[in-house]
């Protein structure tokens, strides 16, 4: 599971992401939402421990990220917001790489390696440099790296952009098939209509705070509004009116 | 529309001076008075040549325009090379050429304004390090303001003209080999060809030419210095220039300037109307990506035997099939090999009578080998951690601690970095015939110089990553490159220092004039433990505990 205990990250004056307490249960979908800017992506760095956070802490798994990264990084698996890999690999090295990385024993790289290149279409391509592979074909890759040290967390940044639609799909019934089996996932996107078949429960912040989280249901209570779909709920709490200046400007 | 581009750069450039933080302003007024410092040190160096040159009866000044030639020949060809690297980069991936190219800008206005940024970046420090020689100049031959404004005058077209042809032979390359593969065939045997030319040149032995007792007789010195050296380039034109408006002939300059800037306008009017036919041809197979092929990578025994199958032996193997895996890598690796053999044979040529004296270059021998590994793990190990690149997430976030990072970084620079120490130390000791201390002291030296090179250059690379470059001459260029290039010469210049002292007491032994003082060595040896002490650990240590914190 994941629990942030008043986490805030600051630039300078700048406050991205203030007093931030949350706590994702086993086998929970989280979704993260929230307009540009909002602080979601500095949460994520803060989560995977590519940023230190200016105060509050990360647990995974129980697990303090600043006190035992290793441990906690070993039970958690991550899909930044641009798969970047190493291009002169092949797909095939990089998961074997990322293995070895998390210490999956080589028995079960034979097996799996060649399984998660199947289920994800990738198997033609194993043998090829990953600077020939599409944005698409690395996200699945980066997917497929994650899946194979079987991590109790998974923290996602738009794990869905530049996915083709049957990846997509295969991609949402693996978040739920891994939910099933008691992982935390812990989601950040822009669809909305994602966010609102897949999460359990959603959180929406602006400014770096989060102003609502819940259910759809609890979402609704809050926003005090008409549609109980996710669109008018997520404008209504972050406001939608101001592009009507720009509408007429069209 | 090449106004608006060029502002963009200009307004880049204020926007980024007017953001700087206090902390940068002192960086960087530090830098900025140390990169002085350097060129005033230049200065004083050229001119003590020159008016040592300018002593000589009858053809002092037949030499220093000689010398002049010879450095702006050197100059062009350094232009050239630099261009043909930052032309590939600027012009064919740079990461606004995208935004460029499909807005409604015509691909000549792109090209200019590219072609010239490679232009400026291939040419500007080499030119401006003409800037302390052409003062030398002025201060020994007492001329006045009006012999720089001329040089000034002259200078740009000379420089367009060798960035010119750098920047015609990338678009050839690009435009005849668009597949991958074939362009990194003749990025290689490209690469091959200027080692070749380069040994030629060295094993050819310029230095003969100016030295009076390699030729037969005086006539034949003095047709050698009066005749023009290369005279169809433009560092010919570039050199006549100058000697006449040092003589005061501004007729003779101006048509010489007129020249220089006729042909520059003329060949780079070529350039655009070249790059006009295959500028898009060849940007286009640029981004068709790399060819798809399928490779093979091993694990060597001994790879296998040490580290097994966990994360550090992961490491390794990612850093060596990714650095072998791209072809940039082997040319430089060419250069190399190309620069030791040229190193040695020069070591080998010189006029060195006493057996005194011989042991003497092979002590020295730890300064100037020891700046050629500074060189090296500028190119190889201080980029290591940078050219990580966006990629870096993938270990940040992995179980592994910063110092496994770097770990694996210094194994696999350590071992190249100490066979090249090992080679210049023995071979030298042997060409030299040094005496047995002598050796031992050299190749005890430079082992552990290639040793704290690499270390630092772990260190310092860890210390001012950028995950963020286009290429790798963006990090070696970087305040911290120039601070790990400036840390390696402060710790090489004081390794000479501090093992000065047992060298002097062994040549006083040898000639009888003193007595070997045990204090003295103590003294020295723990001077040298020390020095390496700190070269070791604190760059190490800092560069970790940033790249902790990195953000």
């Amino acid at each position: 599971m994941i629990r942030l205990e008043g986490l805030g990250k600051t630039f300078g004056s700048y406050a991205a992401v203030s007093d931030l307490n949350l706590e994702v249960r086993p086998g929970e979908i989280f979704g993260f939402l929230g307009p540009n800017g909002a602080g979601k992506t500095t949460t994520v760095k803060m989560m995977a421990g590519l940023l230190k956070p200016s105060a509050g802490r990360v647990l995974i798994n129980g697990l303090d990220l600043a006190a035992d990264p290793i441990a906690a990084k070993r039970a958690m698996g991550l899909v930044p917001d641009e798969p970047f890999v190493y291009p002169k690999l092949t797909g095939a090295e990089y998961l074997r790489f990322v293995g070895e990385l998390y210490g999956v024993p080589l028995d079960d790289m034979r097996k799996r390696v060649p399984e998660l290149l199947e289920m994800f279409e990738l198997a033609p391509w194993s043998g090829e440099l990953l600077e020939s592979y599409s944005h698409g074909m690395r996200q699945k890759l980066v997917l497929a790296g994650i899946l194979l040290h079987d991590p109790k967390v998974l923290v996602l940044d738009e794990p869905m952009v530049g996915l083709d639609p049957k990846s997509g799909r295969l991609v949402k019934d693996i978040f739920i098939r891994l939910a099933e089996r008691g992982t935390a996932l812990f989601m950040c996107t822009h669809v909305l209509e994602i966010a609102e078949k897949l999460c359990h429960r959603i959180g929406i912040m602006i400014g770096g705070k989060m102003i609502a989280c819940g259910t759809i249901d609890e979402l609704h209570a809050q926003s005090n509004k008409e549609g109980r779909d996710l669109e008018s709920i997520f404008l209504s709490l972050t406001g939608g009116g101001e592009y009507s200046t720009l509408l007429r400007y069209l | 529309m090449l106004a608006t581009l060029l502002r963009r750069r200009t307004r880049t450039f204020s926007n980024s001076i007017s953001h700087w933080t206090r902390y940068e302003w002192i960086r960087n007024a530090a830098f900025s008075s140390a990169g002085f410092g350097l060129l005033f040190g230049l200065h004083y160096g050229f001119y003590r040549l020159l008016k040592y040159l300018a002593t000589i009866e009858l053809i002092g000044l037949l030499l220093t325009w000689k010398l002049t030639a010879m450095l702006l020949l050197m100059t062009l060809s350094m232009v050239v090379v630099s261009s043909l690297l930052t032309a590939l980069t600027t012009l064919f991936y740079s990461y606004d050429l995208k935004f460029l190219l499909k807005a409604p800008v015509s691909l000549r206005t792109v090209f200019l304004d590219k072609s010239l940024e490679s232009a400026f970046f291939a040419s500007w420090m080499i030119g401006l390090i003409l800037v302390p020689y052409i003062a030398a100049i002025m201060r020994v031959q007492h001329l006045g303001l009006t012999f720089f404004a001329g040089f000034i005058v002259a200078v740009p077209p000379f420089l367009l003209l060798a960035a010119s042809f750098g920047i015609g032979f990338t678009l050839l390359l690009l435009y005849f080999f668009p597949s991958s593969r074939t362009r990194d065939v003749v990025w290689v045997f490209s690469s091959l060809s200027l080692t070749v030319v380069y040994g030629l040149v060295r094993f050819a032995q310029p230095e003969k030419l100016i030295r009076p007792d390699a030729l037969k007789v005086v006539a034949e010195y003095l047709s050698f210095l009066q005749a023009p050296t290369a005279p169809y380039l433009p560092s010919w034109w570039l050199a006549e220039a100058l000697r006449m408006s040092a003589e005061g002939d501004w007729r003779g300059w101006a048509l010489r300037a007129f020249g220089l800037w006729g042909a520059a306008c003329l060949v780079y009017g070529l350039l655009v109307l070249l790059a006009g036919k295959v500028y898009f041809i060849g940007y286009s197979g640029a981004q068709e990506g790399a060819l798809r092929r399928r490779v093979h990578s091993f694990r060597p025994l001994a790879e296998k035997y040490f580290l097994g199958t966990g994360s550090a032996a992961a490491l390794l193997w990612k850093e060596r099939t990714t650095f072998f895996r791209d072809v940039k890598h082997w040319s430089q690796i060419l250069l190399i090999i190309g620069l030791v053999f040229v190193y040695l044979f020069s070591i080998r040529r010189l006029p060195l009578d006493s057996a005194e004296l011989r042991s003497l270059v092979s002590f020295l021998n730890v300064g100037t080998a020891g700046f050629v590994l500074a060189a090296l793990g500028l190119r190889f190990t201080f980029p290591a951690i940078s050219l990580e690149g966006r990629a870096w997430w993938i270990l940040r976030s992995a179980p592994l601690d910063v110092g496994q990072v770097m770990r694996e970084k210094f194994l696999f620079s350590v071992v190249p970095l100490l066979s090249i120490a090992a080679t210049l130390a023995l071979t030298t000791n042997w060409i030299l015939e040094a005496d047995r201390f002598t050796s031992w002291l050299s190749f005890g030296a430079l082992v552990t110089v290639g040793l704290a090179i690499c270390v630092m250059g772990v260190g310092f690379g860890a210390l001012f990553p950028n995950f963020h470059v286009e290429n790798i001459h963006q990090i070696e260029s970087s305040v911290g490159g120039f601070v790990y290039m400036a840390a390696c010469l402060f710790y090489v210049g004081f390794t000479i220092a501090v093992l000065a002292a047992p060298m002097q007491m062994h040549f006083a032994e040898r000639f009888g004039t003193g007595v070997w003082n045990s204090r003295v060595a103590a003294f020295s040896g723990g001077g040298w433990l020390v020095l390496n002490l700190a070269a070791f650990i604190v760059p190490w240590q800092l560069g970790r505990r940033a790249l902790e914190n990195h953000e």
